[in-house]
């Protein structure tokens, strides 16, 4: 491996000085092991790492009020054996429970997971359908942006070079709403997904009207995830019926633009796509009965 | 910062050593400590060949900076036992004849007992789960399974 | 040294009867440390200040070398030395069999990926840094990436000679007649790729540079004395100076029993000379699964001639298969394929031609099963597909054609009475629930269905006509009465040299805890050829079991000399000789050994056993091919999600004729390892190219199965004991690979109607398959 510097933060105000006065050549590591990778494969050449593991005041999960705050460091291991991610949001299970493995789920921060800004990383679609925010900080100040927006393209997020992001906060689900999360991929355990879909939908018990509904993939038509708004369109405040659910799938297949690479074709992933939105959907109306 | 003082625990003994950014704690394990049960499979975190108990968690050695190891309480498979005092999973893994080319052994053993410290009474479907981070191509895990489970009953006596 | 040949007889087979040791599930003796987690495989024990190679591999499948630059890398600070073809004192060649691979490309590369120049240094990242500093000017050729283009009179030639590198024919009766004999004719082609070994140890060696100018060279090898040879060409050196040793390796299935190890070892020893320093290598996931050997992709198109009732009359197979850039053992695997083509059934007329074909994809070579799944695959799809024509139950057609007791295989080999298939069948069906299950499953609606198939195989064991197949045992009893057992064949998971030990002990009437087995080691090992093939139990344990008998005759003998009595009035149990006649008037095992000893009597023995050749004639592979044949059943019930085209296999039954089981419960781990092996092979893994590029050489994208994706998998072991193993053991370190492919293809078949000729069966050839058959169905 190619030889570089590392700095080690001793808190979060030292963090955010060093940031703000290097900015060249800097990559932080919340436990490093997206960037390993591609150190190790010559796509990246660091000058320096900063290391954010020792900044365990980032690890929790909170509730105040109605909104539930996740630290930034705080791993998939620690997320799902929170007491505050009760079933009501076993979404987040459903979307651990195959990402990677065990070892990689100790280690593997939400935090990480947002900045990598990648199809691969399960939990960004989920916290894409819960409409979740993201906090960032410097040591200018700090900045409350959507997820949606702080997310730009592959690896490219709207994070500054001096700036680090410390939480998520999304609203809780309550006893009218529910989330589903689905995926594919070759095998049972360590695996990226071909096609992954998440479902968060509110639902007026008497009316069957679908107050809120948002649809998240791995990927619609860019190499992020991303929500499918326009099929979100065609089944916000309608009242849910086979019909209507059939025309949002043709909806989706138009909306998809999903590429092909080695492993399957983009028409088996906008299949698929089409069969586990249904499937997330129906999902979340059973959750709600 | 290209050269770091790590203070760490690695099966219950305190080191301080002088580490370099790069090294990995799978570097460090072995070529420092010469602790050679940890194994390397395919140093990007894709066989968890390398894994080892990191503050009781299994963690991959190979996707960890030494570093970022400080102050840490590591547990190898050279912690679990000596010959004249095995721990029940390798006494359990020998009985079974679950080690065949023994590669993927210490971090299946490491896994098995991060397990039943945690769930004395696992099922199959959890073993299966605990360990499925860990590839083996020589046994197909069944006698990896059964060896668990007779740990587990070992254990809880 | 002896040299015997002998054939097991029935009488030999007879005294089997009380076992003490061998049939018993003992444990391995190498599970201590292993448990244990010592240094033990290559990398653990690498000497101090060891430099360390970095490989300088092509970027290009087919081009000249027009300049090779290595000056810059040379300069670079911390590089101790640069070896390229140049610095080759002996011949420039790292093979399997043909003479058709350098150790370091010099004037052509052949295949992305193949090694070119190696750098030293004592710290791998500076080694890794100057690789970027060689400079290579390739002058690219046209290249050819499929068996079927390279087959083509106008293809690119990857060698001077053209692109066949083996053209196997087998030819029994007259299969224009057995097609006019036939109601029915069908014709498919059958497809499968290239599968990864993925030992977990990747390929390591390193080699220390002796004062008396020898070598010493410790690796991850399956071959000691096939990397001895191959060094000592390359240093041109005598074998004798070249030791080689086996380190505890971790894995193999195939690529670390021929050239890979001699690639490895033979930079290794390039720099250890040049430098005078020792000298490791080890590969990186990616190199090794670019640069080593893997299961060659077939492209089989079966014809064959059925009669309305389900009796075949002919069989006409075409076999291309892809050995990439060099051979290796690429023709052998087509002898094997071309033999197994058929399956195990009886069939008149087989006409039957196996190519291997070079093309600029990396390298094709040993893996476990050689050919066999390959075959198989294509043979018992087939006769699926007929049973489908036929609208026949598939177990019937297999019945009604199946080999048995005097009927002629397809290389009018006549099959003995030791011959287990009828019993596996039974075992199998009775344990899948075939009938019931079936019937069940054809009444299921919904978007999950279920479906249960089965295949059947027969392998040759051993070597048979791939080459001399002998191995040899030295033992020896030291002063503590600790029994040395030394041979050339290896562990690397099988668990077979443990079974040698259990042979052994049953031979001398001693307990198991008195054996030790060294490290295989040129220096103080016999050659033995190589641990292939399935063949150590069989071979190695017929080599065992002389050698063990000669060493208890002389402990016999000094016992018979210490009571007064004669050998063959002696016996032993568990380590007491006593007189037949008066059990009283006894000696202890160690009393024997310290007599021994102090007579100046050498308790030592050494042997080969040879198995007796094959003979057959090569233009028609009629003959005898091998000298007793493992078989099998395998079936798998399969669900089918028909909405996204995903698998779960979710129970397999396994049923195997293993002859005798020297220790069961190793014998299960490699079946449900082999198993999972081929499920793999099935459902999931497929080494991807592209224009000669692996797209894949990493465990996050190339798939093995995970400890979440293993069926139920319930082991059947069936006995009928053949004549060449130790009390009639058969090979069972490959069978279990060949089925499961073919067996989950046609339970797919079973639950959705559609057949795929192509595997792994992904779950998006699988929904497209799914979804034609229904637009095919819609139309109708």
């Amino acid at each position: 491996m190619r030889r570089f510097d590392m700095y080690v933060p001793e808190d979060l105000t030292d963090l955010l000085e060093y940031l703000d006065s290097h900015q060249s050549g800097v990559h932080i590591i919340a436990n490093g092991s997206d960037l390993i990778n591609r150190i190790q494969r010559r796509q990246v050449n660091p000058r320096v790492l900063v290391d954010l593991s020792g900044l365990s005041e980032f690890n929790y999960v909170r509730k105040e009020g109605n909104t539930i705050r996740i630290g930034a460091m705080t791993t998939i291991s620690d997320l799902i054996a929170s007491p505050i991610i009760d079933s009501r949001h076993d979404v987040f299970r459903e979307a651990a429970a195959k990402f990677g493995g065990p070892s990689i789920r100790n280690v593997a921060t939400v935090g990480g997971n947002i900045c990598a800004a990648s199809s691969s990383e399960d939990l960004l679609p989920v916290l894409l359908v819960l409409d979740a925010q993201v906090r960032v900080k410097s040591k200018l100040g700090e900045r409350v942006l959507r997820l949606e927006d702080f997310l730009k393209g592959k690896r490219v997020t709207e994070l500054k070079a001096n700036e680090i992001l410390v939480e998520t906060m999304f609203h809780e689900l309550d006893e009218q709403s529910a989330c589903a999360f689905e995926k594919i991929g070759m095998r049972n355990s360590l695996i990226i997904a071909f096609v992954s879909a998440t479902v968060y939908l509110k639902l007026d018990k008497k009316s069957k009207r679908a107050e809120q509904i948002r649809i998240a993939f791995n990927r619609v038509g860019g190499k992020i995830p991303e929500r499918a708004k326009h099929t979100e369109e065609k089944l916000r405040g309608e009242v849910l019926n086979p019909q209507l659910i059939d025309d949002a799938i043709a909806s989706l297949r138009s909306e998809l633009r999903l590429s092909s690479d080695f492993r399957v074709s983009g028409d088996y992933r906008s299949d698929v796509a089409c069969v586990l939105f249904k499937r997330a959907l129906d999902r979340c109306v059973e959750k709600l009965v | 910062m290209a050269k770091h003082l790590l203070k760490f625990s690695v099966n219950g003994k305190d080191h301080a050593l002088v580490v370099e950014s790069h090294e990995r704690l799978l570097d460090v394990l072995r070529d420092r400590l010469g602790l050679k049960g940890t194994k390397e499979g395919c140093g990007t975190g894709d066989c968890g060949i390398c894994a080892v108990l990191m503050d009781g968690k299994l963690i991959n050695s190979c996707l960890i900076f030494a570093v970022q190891a400080r102050n840490k309480k590591i547990q190898t498979v050279e912690a679990l036992g000596t010959a004249d005092n095995l721990h029940p999973v390798q006494r359990a893994f020998m009985k079974w004849n679950a080690s065949q080319c023994g590669f993927c052994i210490p971090a299946m053993l490491l896994a098995a007992k991060d397990l039943l410290d945690h769930n004395p009474s696992p099922t199959d479907d959890e073993i299966r789960e605990a360990t499925s981070g860990i590839l083996c191509r020589c046994t197909g895990y069944v006698k990896i399974v059964e060896a668990v489970q007779t740990a587990a009953s070992e254990m809880r006596k | 040294m002896v040299m015997v040949e002998e054939r097991a007889t029935v009488e030999n087979l007879a005294k089997s009867r009380h076992l003490l040791v061998v049939g018993k599930s003992i444990e391995r003796i190498d599970s201590l440390d292993k448990v244990l987690g010592k240094p033990i495989y290559t990398m653990d024990i690498l000497p101090e200040n060891a430099l360390y190679l970095k490989v300088v591999r092509s970027t290009h499948a087919h081009a000249l070398l027009k300049r090779v630059d290595v000056s810059k890398a040379r300069k670079h600070p911390g590089v101790v030395a640069v070896v390229t073809a140049q610095d080759i004192p002996g011949i420039n060649e790292s093979t399997a069999l043909l003479p058709d691979k350098p150790l370091l490309a010099s004037e052509r590369v052949r295949f992305a990926g193949e090694p070119i120049a190696a750098i030293a240094s004592y710290d791998p990242a500076i080694a890794e840094e100057a690789v970027d500093l060689v400079e290579v000017d390739y002058a690219p050729l046209p290249a050819v990436f499929s068996p079927v283009d390279a087959f083509k009179a106008d293809a690119p030639k990857v060698h001077p000679d053209g692109n066949i590198a083996k053209h196997m024919k087998l030819r029994k009766g007259n299969i224009e007649e057995g097609f006019k004999q036939a109601d029915i004719i069908v014709e498919e082609t059958y497809k499968s790729q290239f599968q990864e070994p993925v030992p977990l140890e990747p390929e390591a060696g390193f080699v220390i540079p002796e004062p008396d100018g020898s070598v010493t060279c410790v690796g991850s090898i399956q071959s000691p004395f096939h990397v001895q040879t191959g060094i000592a060409k390359i240093l041109s050196l005598r074998p004798e100076q070249v030791r080689v040793i086996q380190a505890v390796t971790g894995g193999a299935f195939g690529p670390k029993s021929d050239e890979i190890p001699v690639d490895v070892l033979g930079m290794a020893a390039l720099v250890a000379v040049k430098t005078r320093k020792p000298a490791a290598l080890a590969y990186t996931r990616e190199e090794s699964m670019i640069g080593h050997t893997k299961r060659h992709p077939f492209v089989t198109t079966l014809k064959a001639g059925v009669k309305k009732n389900g009796a075949l009359t002919a069989w006409e197979t075409t076999m291309l298969a892809d050995t990439g850039a060099y051979a290796s053992l690429g023709p052998l695997v087509v002898i094997r394929a071309c033999f197994h083509a058929t399956g195990p059934y009886v069939i008149p007329h087989v006409k039957t031609d196996a190519f291997c074909v070079y093309t600029n994809n990396t390298m094709a070579g040993s893996f476990r099963g050689f050919g066999g799944p390959q075959a198989h695959f294509a043979a018992e799809s087939h006769m699926d597909a007929i049973a489908k024509k036929l609208d026949m139950d598939p177990l019937d057609l297999r019945l009604l054609n199946m080999l048995r007791p005097g009927s002629l295989m397809a290389t009018s080999q006549v099959v003995d009475e030791s011959f287990g298939l009828e019993e596996c069948v039974k075992k199998a069906i009775e344990e899948s629930d075939w009938h019931r299950k079936r019937e069940q499953f054809s009444k299921m609606k919904g978007p999950k269905r279920r479906g249960l198939g089965i295949a059947l195989m027969y392998h040759g064991n051993s070597l048979g006509p791939e080459g001399s197949d002998y191995a040899s045992v030295n033992m020896q009893i030291e002063k503590d009465g600790t029994v040395r057992f030394r041979t050339g064949l290896t562990e690397y998971g099988t668990g077979a040299p443990s079974g040698l030990i259990q042979i052994a002990a049953e031979t001398m009437h001693l307990p198991v805890e008195y054996f030790k087995i060294d490290p295989p080691d040129t220096d103080y090992c016999n050659d033995t050829g190589p641990t292939v093939a399935s063949r150590t139990i069989t071979i190695g344990g017929r080599a065992t079991q002389m050698v063990a008998g000669e060493l208890h005759q002389k402990l016999k003998e000094i016992a018979a000399g210490m009571l007064g009595s004669s050998a063959k009035d002696v016996e032993s149990e568990n380590g007491v000789f006593s007189v037949r006649t008066n059990p009283r008037s006894s000696v202890s095992y160690s009393n024997v050994v310290r007599s021994a000893y102090d007579q100046g009597v050498q308790l030592k023995e050494s042997g080969t056993f040879t198995a007796p050749k094959c003979e057959y004639d090569p233009e028609t592979s009629q003959g005898t091919t091998y000298l007793q044949y493992t078989y099998g059943a395998v079936t798998a019930e399969v669900e089918v999600d028909t909405e996204t085209g995903q698998l779960q296999v979710l129970k397999m039954v396994t049923a195997y004729d293993v002859g005798k089981a020297i220790n069961p419960l190793s014998l299960e781990g490699q079946i449900e390892g082999g198993t999972v092996q081929g499920l793999g092979y099935a459902i999931m893994e497929e080494l991807v190219h592209k224009d000669g590029v692996v797209l894949n050489p990493n465990l996050a994208d190339y798939y093995i199965p995970t400890s979440l994706d293993i069926p139920e998998i319930k082991s059947v072991i069936v006995e009928y004991p053949g004549h060449l193993g130790p009390y009639g053991a058969k090979a069972i370190g490959e069978p279990p690979i060949v089925l499961p492919a073919p067996a989950i293809v046609n339970a797919i078949d079973n639950a959705i109607g559609v057949r795929l000729n192509e595997i792994p069966a992904t779950p998006d050839r699988v929904l497209i398959a799914y979804k034609r058959m229904i637009e095919k169905t819609q139309k109708a």
